[in-house]
């Protein structure tokens, strides 16, 4: 009688541990950087076949966005740069123009993806960064007579621009979409809970059983995190540093991040990170608001994030002195102590 | 029952002592080892294959092809790092040591990633 108590006990607990309760991870390699993309709560089937389309939909973005690689933009770049105006038969590539030109407009330029060529010139339109500083006379040059994102004119569609150094570079601005690309298909396959890392940029849909899904964020000079944070259904995540796309020469630091007021590469701070709260678009916020907070000096960042309305940044400076905002500073959970102690709440 | 009761009353308070402060003491290494935040393992991540997990307590040279080539990649002592890799900016050479669970380095050119755990992860991503 015993032993057929403990067989049916041990049944009822064992159809707990049914493979609803797992979470499925699977890892890519597009856009130049690793996507990792947790589903929890659905079988292993769903997950792998749903993930499939997220990868499949981000190869698509990819040939269509990829700024120095044949793809879309770089063809319409290419008809630019000889005075030619360029078709697109795609709505979806139209809208991605606008709203570019709207986040530009809105960040006073600081976030400026007309600037490819800028990009070009220091060497981080390739693969392995070549490792050079332009001369002073070139990039003064280019600054003076900069390509800003109202130089493109769309009419229907069909786009062309005046200034024929123009060229767009959605480096800032891809991994973002795509997390709202991620959202979108997600949802329509009824999926409530996943966790999508595309290059550090971060969205979290629904929550992982019981808890929230956590998010550590990379510290910026050591290879480990600096805090924690619980990321909110619907919130979304994003850091621009300088340790990810630089190189180094005499000691100096060199990173992808390139003020467009003096053309060169912004050194004030290390890394900023930003929390977006749940929108249509939340997952391009906070790719494209990180930039300014970064680019930007350090006497207007405050202001910025006021303008942007951010209300969750932390902005680790270059002297290793944490600037933080105090809604942020009521969510993070610091790892070590000693950086809590150098924080300055705004 | 009979023979256990004399046993009992011949123990005095200073074993009683005795006894408490050595579970103490056995409590207090539990607690300790079991809160030390150095890593076990060591996981290491390529494009789409599964992670393959090695333990830290040995002393080992792993190659591990990727994109470009073989990383070679050492453990000593319960630490980890890249000592060998073909990319061409060795990045994830110059990060040095690992040791601490969560700690991780990303060979990007290379597509290798490694990573230190204790077989359970305190955060499910990380923002960078």
């Amino acid at each position: 009688m015993i032993f057929r108590n403990l067989i049916f006990f041990l049944i009822i607990f064992l159809c707990g541990c049914g493979q609803k309760d797992r979470v499925y991870q699977y890892k890519d390699y597009i856009f130049g950087t690793i996507i990792d993309i947790k589903i929890y709560g659905e079988t292993e089937n769903k997950s792998k076949q749903i993930t499939n389309l997220i990868f499949d939909d981000f190869q698509r973005l990819h040939n269509y966005l990829h700024p120095w690689e044949k793809s879309l933009i770089s063809d319409m770049n290419h008809a630019i740069s000889t005075g030619k105006s360029f078709t697109i038969d795609d709505a979806e590539i139209i809208r991605v123009l606008k709203e570019n030109t709207e986040l530009s407009q809105k960040t006073d330029n600081f976030f400026n993806p007309a600037m490819g060529k800028l990009i070009a010139l220091w060497g981080f339109h390739e693969d392995n960064i070549k490792q050079s500083i332009p001369s002073s006379s070139v990039i003064k040059d280019f600054v003076t007579n900069m390509p800003l994102m109202e130089d493109l004119t769309i009419t229907n569609n069909t786009v062309s621009s005046k200034n024929k150094k123009f060229q767009l570079d959605l480096g800032g601005y891809a991994k973002g979409y795509a997390l709202d690309r991620a959202k979108i298909i997600l949802q329509n396959n009824n999926i409530k809970n996943a966790l999508v890392n595309i290059g550090g940029n971060i969205i979290a849909i629904g929550m992982r059983g019981d808890r929230n899904w956590i998010v550590g964020i990379q510290h910026p000079r050591k290879p480990s995190a600096i805090a924690s944070i619980n990321l909110l259904p619907g919130w979304s995540i994003g850091t621009s540093g300088d340790y990810q796309r630089y190189f180094m020469m005499n000691e100096k630091r060199y990173s992808h991040l390139i003020n467009p007021i003096s053309g060169f590469p912004s050194a004030n701070s290390q890394s900023t990170t930003i929390l977006i709260p749940p929108s249509k678009n939340s997952g391009v916020l906070s790719d494209v608001y990180s930039k300014p907070l970064f680019i930007a000096p350090t006497e207007m960042k405050i202001e910025i994030a006021k303008k942007l309305n951010i209300k969750y940044f932390m902005i680790i400076q270059n002297d290793e002195k944490i600037l933080i905002s105090n809604e942020m500073n009521k969510v993070i959970k610091w790892i070590d102590l000693k950086d809590e102690k150098g924080i300055t709440v705004y | 029952m009979k023979k256990v009761l004399p046993f009992i009353k011949t123990i005095k308070l200073g074993d009683v002592l005795i006894i408490f402060m050595l579970m103490g003491l056995i409590i207090f290494i539990i607690n300790k080892s079991w809160n030390t935040p150095i890593g076990q393992y060591l996981k290491i991540e390529k494009n789409n294959e599964p992670p393959k997990i090695i333990s830290l307590n040995q002393i080992k040279e792993e190659k591990i092809a990727g994109l470009l080539g073989d990383s070679n990649i050492s453990i000593v002592d319960g630490k980890a790092r890249f000592s060998k890799a073909p990319c061409t900016k060795k990045y994830c050479i110059h990060q040095g040591w690992i040791n601490k669970v969560n700690q991780t380095i990303v060979c990007l050119p290379n597509q290798i990633t490694i990573s230190i755990t204790d077989g359970s992860e305190s955060y499910d991503s990380v923002n960078y």
